[in-house]
Formats: structure tokens, sequence, C-alpha cells
């Protein structure tokens, strides 16, 4: 090749505290062209544009810009050079107007003034949004009454501004609806045609495949394959994003199941799902899944009283759950395991063994008093059976890592016995070996005759340990099936797509 | 989509309209001289020196952010303006020109602004709490300096400070207007006053677009420690020298910065929000004399007022998530 491609990222090696982030991950994007990068969470997709980004630096490796070897990339850095990003999240102060929020930094003055010249800020704004999207977006507009599609409209903007070499989508689509997805494409597609080099990182396959012209795909911190993104069938971009061999972590299971434990029907949240019905039985485990938007968190929330639904039930063991709070819901017999347990999950300062009994302090009563002896005990055990690696029960719980906390909040629901619990992301930030320990816990919850929630992004976890599965993709309930029908490429097929390309299409009875 | 949140923002601003009004109409009734344009200049004179602090205030709110217990805020201010008339007076009462106790006082109230720039800015200490512990130091300095008595002065600047100025309005009065229509134009129609909007509205965001996040929360706090020593020297004209007890202001400041938030029409702190509501607690004052009630209500309904704008801000900050 004798053009330089715009941007190249070679052998780059990277890691945090002893976990090997990226271990030799090669991603090169030729000029003027729109690059995917896909791979699931936790392949290093995120790594690798922070080291783009300047935000963390590579232990290893070379970036070259337009041919150039780059060291020490920074924020400033990366910008001067003409690389700009697209958060996910929308970076932009919501009490501007849309002209100032564009032009932030380089207002034009009334001439011999230190005074913003409004006139011409507004026509500014207005002729940049009309070059950059053909869109008339009110000037005047306070940000925080735009949608998201309309933020994210004059992020790109701001950094069109700028006169870009490469734009970097991360995951532009999450918080946007088709039509504005469409709408998006549209304009990415009009910037490669004016020269502009694009990088989109997205967890939509399909998008990926109308959009760009090739496609890298990242697993375990290395790149597994470039490929033609055209030409290439969803399902090869699927099987390639997997990773095989890891299978030795979940707990050999022998379900039986008893009655439902935990029924939703109809449920509606506006804006985020529609419509959800099922049903968990008791020693089950159900596993909820689907990609960040698509609503499966959002169940996990209003399972938890986090949410309020506008329409529908949730029922515990046939009784309807009236007010929507996390303590009606405790009350009602559905136990939480939240994702951010330093917030929810456990209290810091308490003991292993306070901790664990928190929520059963009752069976501990006597008089009036706790029972010492008997909770000592019962914790000790516990401790023992789940591997909780803690110098002893009367360690504050801030001590331990993030595995071993994760446990404490697990057994806190272990020790209650409760009919139903609920799990969102139970293994998020945590290590492999933790993570058995974990999942065997889990299979014990259900073992003891819990009905299960599992709502997790780790399709791994959900296939492992699950028996039956709900995918949601954008807000719907794509498919309910048993476990053992589905294998991971059928799985991440369903997530990314919606669409389930089996011929085989068993839909699970009731 | 848009529309409730600003039917919402709008309801605010004219019931805070409608309420300003109420009050006035009520002390015109109530009380005769209430709408006499003497007394209307005084008010105007007794407002200066809030007007001063709730402008430095409103400053800081804005480079800092409105959240009520993490964002920007200057408790330090009314200390600052009791060291500050302390300041000048002692310098007056031992013999010294006017230039020299101007300086001094100017000096020491950037110096306190330093000290809150260097506790929020460089040991990132939560400004609720860094500027709360600043004002007890000043407060403690105030002390040493007049061993917490009154302490006389007059002299030239000071006996023209308080006089009338042309037109027989209170020179202090022109003062107010003067600061008023410098620091509203430089806040809210310069490049910098824009961006330390951006840095106080979204601080990530203001990053990203390559501003100097920290340049401006620190030259919030400076130009807050500024306009409080100005205000000390007004202070010290009013009253002829410096006496103790200048920390009961603090909460009408307060009043008046976030009572400010109401009056703007993006419901975010501005100087011309914080000058009207300034004269809004100074009409309250000023007509709670005229009827004869006990001064001391007005801090009632100043806590009151407080309560009320703080409850209605975190409504609103929900209702725009």
């Amino acid at each position: 090749m004798t053009v330089a491609s715009a941007l190249a990222l070679r052998a780059i090696r990277k890691s945090f505290g002893g976990v090997q982030a990226l271990d030799g991950a090669t991603l090169v994007v030729e000029r003027g062209s729109v690059h995917g990068l896909v791979g699931q969470n936790g392949a290093g997709k995120s790594t690798l544009i922070k080291i783009l980004a300047g935000i963390h630096h590579a232990d290893a490796g070379v970036i070259e810009v337009d041919g150039v070897k780059q060291t020490a990339l920074t924020p400033s850095k990366s910008e001067r050079l003409g690389i700009h990003f697209i958060h996910q999240d929308r970076l932009l102060a919501p009490s501007l107007t849309v002209a100032e929020a564009l032009l932030l930094g380089h207002e034009p003055r009334w001439p011999g003034t230190p005074f913003i010249n409004r006139r011409r800020l507004e026509r500014q704004a207005t002729e940049a949004l009309r070059r950059a999207f053909d869109i008339a977006l009110p000037a005047r507009a306070l940000v925080r009454e735009l949608s998201n599609a309309e933020q994210q409209i004059v992020q790109i903007t701001r950094a069109l501004l700028n006169q870009p070499k490469i734009l970097v989508f991360d995951e532009p689509t999450t918080a946007l609806v088709r039509r504005e997805a469409d709408f998006l494409f549209q304009a990415i597609r009009r910037f490669r045609a004016e020269g502009l080099t694009v990088l989109y990182i997205s967890h939509y396959l399909n998008e990926i495949r109308d959009l760009c012209d090739e496609v890298t795909v990242v697993r375990n911190g290395r790149d597994v394959a470039r490929v033609d993104a055209r030409s290439t069938p969803t399902t090869r971009l699927v099987s390639l994003m997997i990773d095989r061999s890891v299978d030795q972590l979940f707990p050999a299971r022998a379900p039986r199941f008893g009655e439902i434990g935990l029924e939703v029907v109809a449920l509606t949240l506006e804006g985020v799902f529609r419509d959800v019905s099922l049903g968990a039985r008791k020693g089950e485990i159900l596993g909820v899944t689907g990609l960040v938007g698509s609503g499966a968190k959002g169940l996990a929330q209003a399972l938890f009283g986090l949410a309020r639904p506008t329409s529908g039930e949730i029922r515990v063991g046939g009784a309807a759950v009236r007010a929507k709070t996390p303590r009606a819901a405790v009350a009602a017999g559905i136990a939480l395991v939240p994702e951010d347990r330093r917030r929810h999950g456990v209290a810091l300062g308490l003991s292993v063994r306070e901790n664990t009994t928190l929520a059963s302090l009752g069976r501990f009563r006597r008089f009036g008093f706790l029972a010492a002896r008997r909770e000592v005990a019962a914790v000790d055990g516990l401790i023992a059976r789940l591997s909780i690696h803690t110098p002893n029960a009367e360690t504050p719980v801030r001590a331990l890592s993030g595995g071993n906390q994760q446990k404490v909040a697990l057994a806190k629901w272990l020790i209650k016995g409760s009919e139903v619990i609920v799990l969102d992301e139970p293994t998020v930030g945590v290590d492999v070996a933790a993570k058995a320990d974990i999942y065997r816990e889990i299979a014990e919850l259900a073992a003891n005759g819990a009905a299960v929630v599992l709502v997790s992004s780790d399709l791994m976890e959900v296939q492992g340990l699950a028996d039956r599965t709900l995918v949601f993709f954008r807000g719907a309930v794509v498919a309910d099936l048993e476990t053992h029908q589905l294998d991971q490429d059928r799985l991440l097929t369903l997530v990314t797509t919606g669409r389930d390309d089996r011929e085989t299409h068993v839909k699970a009875a009731e | 989509m848009s529309k409730p949140r600003n039917r919402l923002a709008a309801a605010l601003r004219l019931g805070a309209y409608l309420a300003f009004a109420a009050i006035v109409v009520a002390f015109a009734l109530a009380a005769p001289g209430f709408l006499k344009l003497g007394n209307l200049l005084n008010v105007l004179q007794q407002s200066a020196i809030l007007g001063l602090l709730a402008f430095g205030l409103t400053v800081v709110v804005i480079g800092g952010g409105g959240d009520v217990v993490t964002g920007g805020i200057d408790l330090s201010v009314a200390a600052n303006l009791g060291l500050s008339a302390a300041i000048y007076a002692t310098i007056i009462q031992r013999g010294y020109p006017d230039a020299l106790a101007v300086v001094a006082c100017l000096a020491a109230g950037l110096a306190v602004g330093a000290l809150n720039a260097v506790a929020v800015t460089v040991l990132r200490i939560v400004p609720l709490l860094a500027t709360l512990a600043v004002a007890n130091i000043v407060s403690g300095l105030e002390f040493v300096l007049t061993q917490n008595s009154v302490v006389t002065a007059s002299s030239p600047l000071l006996s023209w400070l308080a006089d009338n100025g042309p037109l027989a309005i209170p020179v202090m009065a022109y003062a107010l207007i003067l600061v008023t229509l410098i620091a509203w134009p430089a806040v809210q129609a310069t490049p910098s006053g824009l961006r330390l909007q951006a840095v106080g509205a979204h601080r990530e965001a203001a990053r990203a677009a390559g501003l100097p996040v920290t340049a401006y929360v620190a030259g919030s706090y400076l130009v807050s420690g500024l306009l409080s020593a100005l205000a000390g020297i007004l202070s010290a004209a009013y009253l002829t020298g410096s006496s103790p007890g200048s920390s009961e202001t603090l909460l009408s400041v307060v009043v008046a910065a976030l009572l400010g938030v109401v009056f703007s029409p993006r419901l975010t702190p501005t100087i011309g929000g914080a000058a009207l509501a300034a004269l809004f607690i100074g009409l309250l004052n000023n007509g709670f004399q005229l009827v004869n009630i006990s001064s001391y209500w007005v801090s009632g309904v100043e806590g009151a007022l407080i309560l009320f704008v703080v409850a209605c801000t975190p409504a609103q900050r929900e209702a725009l998530s």
C-alpha cells in the first residue's frame, strides 16, 4: 500500500491492576472509510478507544495517525491530530442554548468589545446545523429541551466545526429510536462522501453491516478478524465475537420447578419497554438479557421498584405488588441484588456478619436482643460454604474485594430464604474465581426453592446459568426460550439484531 | 416532550413576579409612605450591600453548579464583609488616608477569595464546607482586629458614600446601579460569562470543550471576595465604622442568590435575578419596618423563602432529567 492508513493502532497492550484488558490488539482504519469495531462486553473495545482518545496510555504498541507515529497521546493532542469523539453520553451543558453550546469557546464578538454578538452566534449555529445535517434546530432552544437525538446532532455538529479528520462514534444509537438512527446513518454516509474517516463502535450488528465498509472484531483483548462489512454475514461476525474457551465456570444443576413464584403481566415502562409478560417458577433461574437500552435493565429497575411502570402488574405468589417502591418490593418477598452493590447491595461500614443477617434479624432475636451465638454460627457456616475470603466474620465489608462483597450481598438473601430473587448484573467487575463462587451461590438460591431472575448482559452467564431466557431488543421481548434451545451464536444474534435466524423456531410454551 | 418543562419554568417565574407585585401592593396599602420616592431610594440604598454580596455569591453558584449540596456556594461573603469593614475602620481610626484603607480592604477580600479558591480547587473540599471554614477564620480575624467591639470611623470617602449624590439620590444607590451595570453584561453577555455558566452546568462537557475549568471556578471565588470587600466599604460608610454581627446578613445573601434563580428565564442564577431578589428583600425589610412588624420576622420569611426555592429546584431538576 502506498497511501498511509488514516489511523493504525498496532499490537496495543494494556493492563489494569493485573487484568490484561488489551493483549496485542491491532486496529487499522483506511482513509475515507467507515470502519466498524465490534466485540462483546469486556472484549477491550472501550479500552482501545480510550487509548486513542489519550485517556489511557498503552503499555506497549504503536499508534500512527496518517502514517505518522505518535507517542504519548493526550486528549488535547488527539484533538489537534483531528480525531474527535462522539460519546454515548452527551457532553453538553443543559442550560445553554443550542447556539451557545455549539460555539462554546469560539463565540463571535462585537468588534472592539468584549461582548458576544448573539445575532452572529445564532446565525453561525443555524448555518453549521444546516450544513452538517440540513435541519433547522431553533438556535435559541435550551439544550435540556432537546430530545436525545437532537442533542446528539448538536454534539456531532460541534465536532464537525473543528474540521475533524477522523470521527469516532461510540455506541451512538443506544438512546435513539429507529428513525433517528436512520437519520444519523444518512449523515455518516454523507460525511464519508465528503472524505471524512469514521470509526463506528456498536453492539448492533445490522447497523455495522448497513453502514460500514470494513469491520474489526475484538475478543479477549485481541483483534481476531478484520473483514469486509457488507459481504460478511452477521452469523459469521457473531461466531467471531464468541469466546468458546470458558465453560467450567458453571455449576452442574438438576433443577426442580415448583409453582410460579414471580409473575409479570403486560408490564409497560413508558419509553423503556412495553407489554412484557413473564413467569418464573420456584427453583427456576430465568435469564433476562439484551443490549444497553434494550429494556432488560429497565425491567430490573421496575422489579426493584426503582422505576414506576405505566401499566401492567407484578405478582408474587399470586398476589399483586401494589406500591411500587423498593420497600414494597422487599415486603412482597422480592429480594434485590442491585448492580451497584456499593450503593445498594451491602453496607460497607458494617461487618460481614452484620451484612449477612441484616435482612433477617428477626430470626436471630430473643427477648428483643440479638442471639449472638446462633447468628455467629449461621454466618460462619455461610462464609465457609460460599468461600467468602475474609479474615473473619467481623471484618468490615469495605475491606473485601468486589467479588467477595457480592458474595456477601447474595448471602444475605440465602440466609433469609426469599421466594423471589432478582439479580442485576451480579458479576460486573468481578474476577473469574469469584465468578464461579457467585454462580454456585445463585444455583443454590434456586435449589432452595427461590424463583431467580438473572438480569445480565453477559451472554455466557445467561446461557450457562439460566433455565429459560428472555431476550429484549429495543424495548420489546423478542424471544422467550428454554436455554437448552439456545447456543451462544443464536443468543448473540437475537441480542444484536432482534431476529431469530433459526429455522427451528420453537417458542417456549408457557 | 419539552412543553411541560417549559410550563413549569414559566409558572415558577410568573409566580415569583406575582409574589413580588403582591408584596409591593400589600405594603403600599398598609403603609402610606411605602411608595414615596424618598422611601424607594432608601430601599435602593439599603439594598446596595446585600446586592453586591448577592452578585458575588451568584457568580460562584454559576461557576460551581446549582447543586445545593455539592455545587458552588460561598458562605464566607458576610464574614468577608465584616473583616473588610473592620479593616477600613481601624485604618481610618489610626489616622491613615482613605486610599490606603480601600487598597487594604480589596487586598484582604481578594485574599479571602483566594483562600476559598485553594480550598475548593486544590484541596477539593466541598464548597459548602470549605467556605464555611473560611468564614470562621475570617470572623476570627475580625474579632482579633476589633476585640469584638464597635470601631467608629469617619473620613471624606465614607461621608461621601453615606450621603446623597446628584438628584438627591443616595451615592450607595448609584453604587448598586453602577456595579449592576458592570456585572450584568460581564456575566451575561461576554464569552467568559458564558463559559463560566458552561463550567457550572456540566463540568465534563466544559472540559471536553477545552475550557480551563479550574481557573474559572477559582476565578469565581476571587470575584466574590472582591465584591464582598466592596460591600464591606459600603457597610463601613453606612454604619460610620464597623460593628460586630456582620454574619447576620449571610441568610439574606443566600436568599437573594437562590431567589434570583426563579426570576431568570432559564431558571439559572443570573445577575439580573440576584438584583431583583436583593430589591425584593430590601422592600420586605423596609415594609416590615413601616408597618411596625419586628424585623425579626424578616428572618423567618427569609428562611421560608430558602426552603421554598430549594424545594423547587430539585423538583425542577427531576423534571429535567
